[in-house]
């Protein structure tokens, strides 16, 4: 045999790596999003700008971007990641600026207001031609409809339920929350489950940050208030007056929450279950994934909200969409990846990838979702789920944070009464009724 | 023989006098400063006054419109605000006041000899070195009432039976952040004072002993006054600053809770950046450089400026 065709052993071992290697990252593409890029020679760019909370969206998000630029050749998206913190600021200055990303992830609470700038394109022709227009839960569309115009992609949808720890409440011998337990129910079971010897408390509260405000709001609701009623601003009602000291009280009487409450944001309700300080907490299944990690799956699991005297409860329902831009330079393309997103295969990645609740139905219904623990909460939910009263004008959007919070935080550390937040809140929410 | 008279060809009069040469070369020196100056300084400040008389909301452009005073009014009423403007007094003079204290002190111990003191002098530069918001992050953490190291230091000393809130109480949450300026500032006038000090030729000192001074007389009658046009300096500096300084409680509360620590510059931050209310944020910047303005003019009147006592 030649000697110049002759393969050493090292050689032979060292093709056999790269073929395997080559042959991994063919396969791993989801995980490694940058093996192997598509060249999209004279493939329009799309610019897609995506906020990052944390770095498995970072990653996701990229094999999505580098997936869809392989599915076909006239597009080539670009992912611009910011900060999530300051998403919503740069989305509006930049088109305040005339220069809109094409496309961009927007929670549904923003739309209104970008429609208020007139920047939103209306997609509502497109969507009804859109082949899995019906296969999107009818609520979801409804928190991306403004003025009768579908303005957006719902993507992935949340709605409120509440994280509890299965082994503590099993090594405390306490009676595991029902799914149609009551406010009653609820009280006894944070007390049973505060332990201030052990730095464990019954309950994680959120002090800071727009949803301190939601989260109240739903027990509010489950007492019979309503924020709108017959177009006017109701939400300073006796019966809301009532529900919201019973809410505080689990804070400021019973003392089943942490100290930490009134400046706990979402990552301090999140890391204080996480770090086993807090034995129960409100919030959407966006952080099931995160609590898999830092508790263990098996540790915890999740009930819908509890119902209030008036017999009623409430989950508010956002959505996480996708949105294009009138000021976009690459419209066509702008659509061609949101519905590409919207296809069950990658809808069903990133929804499972992050925990998040799919919106188009035949995703929903799979067993990864419909089956996990971790979700059953928040499915159990739907039934009772609405569209978050606040959408309701865009001009409460920013207000909610910057004055309703420090309001809510008042009342929380006992400078207002309830009713006086109330009164307070009422008057902003109706000083900004557009 | 007649001698030829050698007469001076006339020089043609110049356009300038020298003395109008001399100034215009002057001014040319200062163009490019006054043009750096005027394009970053001067040019944003008065953006800034055309903007707060404008109703610019970022989402809700067909509402822009020419406004006059309204905005100034409208602050006027704010009591957000003038609590913000209380707030903001007390975060300055608490955290200069015990900066200066603190950096008095230890700029007096490093001005000794011993083992070991370019070590230590290190050391006390450390917290200024590090970036206001890993500053912030930290000690958001030692404060951290469930988990933080201070309450577990303090209960473990036997010092606390209850866990304090430290940011999260509106009372104890001004002081907990002033602690955690304090800490950064300290090195600031540290290293001012301790630079002054090292200026001062020790020979006074010596003939000051001589004529009986004690270590008390020689610091008031010596130190100070030598002192005196640095800690002018570092103090009116160090107040400004402090009263732009932002973000130290933007990251350990956002100005919460129930804005218990929200100072002038975080709810000009918060109406700029989560109001996108630009024409107001506009008003309480200008409002704010006004109120800088008058302190350092009167603080440099009552200090008599920076010369050095007689």
């Amino acid at each position: 045999m030649n000697d110049r065709l002759r393969c050493s052993r090292r050689q032979v071992l060292k093709s056999m790596l790269a073929a395997g290697a080559l042959t991994a990252a063919e396969y791993a593409w989801w995980d490694e999003p940058l093996v192997s890029p598509r060249r999209a020679w004279g493939a329009t760019p799309v610019r897609f700008q995506f906020s990052v909370p944390e770095p498995k969206r970072n990653a996701l998000v990229e094999s999505l971007v580098q997936r869809f630029n392989q599915s076909q050749k006239d597009f080539e998206a670009r992912v611009e990641f910011v900060p999530q913190a300051q998403a919503r600021q740069k989305l509006i200055t930049s088109i305040t600026a005339g220069s809109p990303p094409d496309v961009a992830q927007v929670w549904d609470n923003w739309v209104g207001e970008f429609e208020g700038m007139s920047a939103l394109e209306d997609l509502t022709p497109r969507v009804k031609d859109w082949s899995g227009y019906k296969d999107v839960i009818p609520l979801a569309w409804e928190t991306v409809t403004v003025k009768g115009k579908i303005l957006s992609f719902p993507w992935v949808v949340t709605n409120d339920g509440v994280y509890w720890r299965t082994d503590r409440t099993r090594e405390y011998g306490v009676k595991a929350p029902r799914d149609d337990w009551t406010f009653d129910e609820f009280l006894a079971y944070t007390k049973a489950m505060t332990k201030p010897d052990r730095n464990q408390y019954g309950f994680g509260m959120r002090g800071q940050g727009t949803w301190a405000v939601l989260y109240a709001t739903e027990f509010m609701y489950a007492n019979g208030a309503q924020v709108l009623k017959d177009g006017k601003v109701a939400i300073n009602s006796p019966q809301a007056a009532e529900a919201l000291d019973w809410y505080l009280d689990l804070f400021r009487k019973h003392k089943v929450c942490p100290p930490s409450v009134p400046t706990d944001g979402w990552r301090g309700i999140v890391e204080g279950f996480g770090r086993g300080v807090t034995n129960a907490y409100i919030h959407n299944s966006g952080s099931a994934e995160e609590q898999k990690d830092f508790v263990k799956p098996e540790n915890f699991a999740t009930v819908p909200l509890p119902i209030g005297p008036a017999k009623k409860r409430v989950s508010f329902y956002f959505s996480e969409t996708l949105t294009a831009f009138k000021g976009g330079k690459n419209r066509e393309g702008a659509w061609k990846f949101m519905s590409w997103a919207m296809e069950p295969e990658p809808h069903y990645m990133y929804s499972k990838g992050l925990g998040l609740l799919p919106a188009r139905k035949t995703v929903a219904e799979r067993p990864e979702f419909t089956k996990d623990p971790a979700l059953a909460g928040f499915v159990k939910s739907f039934p009772f789920s609405i569209v978050s009263p606040y959408l309701a004008y865009a001009g409460w959007g920013g207000k909610l944070d910057s004055e309703g919070v420090p309001l809510f935080q008042q009342a929380l550390v006992g400078k207002l009464t309830s009713r006086e937040f109330l009164d307070k809140f009422a008057e902003v929410l109706t000083k900004n009724m557009s | 023989m007649a001698r030829e008279a050698t007469l001076a060809a006339p020089v043609a009069r110049p356009l300038l006098s020298r003395r109008a040469r001399e100034l215009l070369t002057g001014y040319a020196y200062l163009l490019p400063v006054a043009v750096a100056l005027g394009g970053t300084v001067v040019v944003p400040i008065v953006k800034a006054m055309q903007m707060s008389l404008y109703n610019h909301v970022l989402i809700k452009p067909q509402e822009y419109r020419f406004i006059g005073l309204a905005n100034y009014v409208r602050l006027l009423r704010d009591e957000v605000f003038w609590l913000s403007l209380w707030n903001s007094f007390v975060w300055v003079f608490g955290s200069v006041s015990l900066q200066f204290a603190g950096g008095f002190a230890a700029a007096l111990l490093l001005h000794q000899g011993f083992r070991g003191r370019a070590v230590f002098r290190t050391l006390t530069l450390l917290p200024w070195i590090i970036p206001g918001v890993v500053v912030a992050l930290i000690w958001e953490f030692l404060y951290q009432p469930n988990y933080g190291a201070l309450n577990d230091v303090l209960a473990r000393l036997g010092l606390m039976t209850e866990k304090v809130a430290w940011l999260s109480n509106p009372q104890l949450a001004m002081p907990a952040v002033i602690a955690t300026n304090v800490w950064r500032g300290v090195p600031f006038f540290a290293i001012m004072l301790l630079a002054g000090l090292q200026a001062i030729p020790e020979e006074l000192y010596e003939a000051a002993r001589v004529d009986g001074a004690g270590v008390l007389d020689r610091f008031r009658h010596l130190t100070l006054p030598m002192l005196r046009p640095i800690i002018v300096v570092a103090t009116a500096t160090r107040i400004i600053w402090t009263f732009n300084y932002a973000d130290l409680i933007f990251v350990m509360t956002s100005g919460g809770p129930a804005n218990a620590t929200q100072i002038t510059s975080t709810y000009t931050l918060m109406q700029a950046y989560s109001n996108l209310d630009f024409g107001y944020a506009a008003t309480l910047s200008v409002v704010l450089l006004l109120i800088m303005l008058a302190f350092t003019v009167l603080y440099l009147k009552l200090t008599r400026g920076v010369e050095p006592v007689a």
